[in-house]
């Protein structure tokens, strides 16, 4: 049994990451204050250094706990059972919904490139997608949806770097044109892996989930 | 749902699933309680302090393979699908999942059996068409179902051909080729029910779904 003031402090823990995960997501690292993160669980800083002693410490938990959401949410499209390409297009809109209305998604996204590069996390992480990836794009070409001679490794690692580098050229305080970015992106990727066949039907499954993502996230973010 | 110890959770796992594949091997009628406490490995008092009954029992496994279809079918229509490709790919995985779970497969031969006799069957249905009928509305929203047809008449009919559809290809057809039959049905109604824009679109949807599933169910 863990005694009542164990238990306290441990609820600590939960609000901590939610609220880091708020000024992460519109903030860079640098320029993050711990104090805020603080007020708004309030806390003291005591407390604080308690759980996570340092900033470092806190941003890597926001980075954690993103991924574990992630992991789960990717796990139930897989549970769907749809077909592999179909399965990389909702994947992608999945990624995309949830950091367009959760700070949790987005600010693990940023901490991954900013703060990930120097202890390997980025690496590591960014590497478990791409495996992740390349075994639905398997799938894929097996169901003849992508062209035989196409290296499923090759289009994992295109999928996320135009994912990743989406994120920097459109803008996700715009929900509307970011999922519009998205599904261009993906207009041009298609032909370059899929059956010259498939590419009506699919494109127009991704104008399709375009369409019902659109209808999931909220107007633009007023600018501050 | 009561809180069960664990110990007592076990033993209730370890006769289910007796009893599912003792119900399975030799069929419910030929099954005697005797039979699937020596299969499980249990004492009588085991059983009776679980199930009052042979038909208990029976309920017992209509409730759960019933609940994880339809959990399955909700869990389709929460993806970030359109509705109506919620409707068709969340049936077909549930047709899929009846043809591989041996426990799901069970509960819907004696669903089957028990409907009319329990309450679990009408509860069950009436879950089903209240699911179809709002998916129904909100591919109504997203333009892909015809605006001139009542939505929630619309998912009764649905739940209605599908279950027809299972019935026959079991009864008649000893239960071959189920996926293509079930397409086949969604194939049929789909003139009836999609919007002009839509209907191609689902057409094509429908055959690959038919491809996929009918190569899933002959591996």
């Amino acid at each position: 049994m863990t005694d009542p003031a164990d238990r306290r402090a441990d609820s600590a823990r939960g609000p901590l990451v939610r609220a880091a995960a708020q000024q992460f997501a519109h903030k860079p690292y640098a320029l993050v204050n711990l104090d805020d993160v603080v007020a708004a669980v309030e806390i003291s800083r005591g407390a604080m250094y308690f759980h996570f002693p340092s900033k470092q410490a806190l941003a890597t938990a926001v980075i954690e706990e993103a991924c574990a959401e992630g992991r789960e949410a990717a796990a139930g499209i897989l549970a769907n059972k749809l077909s592999g390409i179909e399965t990389l297009i909702d994947l992608s809109y999945l990624v995309a919904v949830s950091e367009l209305g959760d700070d949790l998604v987005r600010a693990g996204l940023y901490l991954l490139e900013s703060i990930g590069r120097a202890d390997g996390l980025e690496v590591a992480r960014f590497g478990e997608a791409i495996d992740g990836l390349t075994q639905i794009a398997k799938r894929a070409i097996r169901e003849g949806d992508i062209a035989e001679d196409r290296d499923p490794h090759d289009i994992a690692r295109v999928l996320v770097s135009t994912y990743m580098g989406a994120r920097h050229t459109s803008d996700l305080d715009d929900p509307q044109q970011f999922l519009l970015d998205l599904e261009k992106t993906w207009m041009l990727l298609l032909p370059g892996f899929a059956n010259p066949e498939r590419v009506g039907y699919l494109s127009q499954f991704i104008r399709r989930r375009t369409t019902v993502a659109s209808g999931k996230v909220s107007s633009p973010r007023p600018k501050s | 749902m009561r809180a069960r110890q664990p110990r007592s959770e076990a033993t209730r796992r370890k006769i289910v699933d007796a009893a599912v594949e003792l119900f399975n091997d030799v069929g419910y009628a030929n099954t005697g309680l005797g039979d699937i406490v020596e299969r499980a490995g249990l004492t009588k008092g085991a059983l009776y302090h679980h199930f009052s009954s042979k038909e208990a029992l029976a309920v017992a496994i209509i409730e759960e393979g019933s609940a994880i279809l339809f959990r399955t079918f909700v869990g389709v229509c929460r993806s970030s699908a359109p509705a109506l490709e919620c409707m068709i790919h969340g049936v077909l995985v549930c047709v899929n999942m009846a043809d591989s779970d041996k426990l799901v497969r069970m509960g819907t031969v004696l669903l089957r059996t028990f409907a009319k006799f329990t309450e679990v069957s009408t509860l069950n249905y009436r879950a089903w068409v209240v699911e179809m009928g709002k998916q129904a509305r909100r591919a109504q929203a997203e333009g892909d179902m015809r605006n001139d047809i009542d939505a929630e008449q619309a998912g009764e009919f649905i739940v209605g051909a599908m279950l027809g559809t299972e019935l026959i290809a079991n009864a008649v057809h000893g239960g071959y080729d189920i996926v293509g039959r079930v397409t086949a049905t969604w194939q049929l109604m789909l003139p009836a029910i999609a919007s002009e824009q839509s209907l191609e679109y689902l057409r094509e949807f429908v055959a690959r779904e038919s491809l996929r599933f009918g190569h899933e169910s002959q591996a």
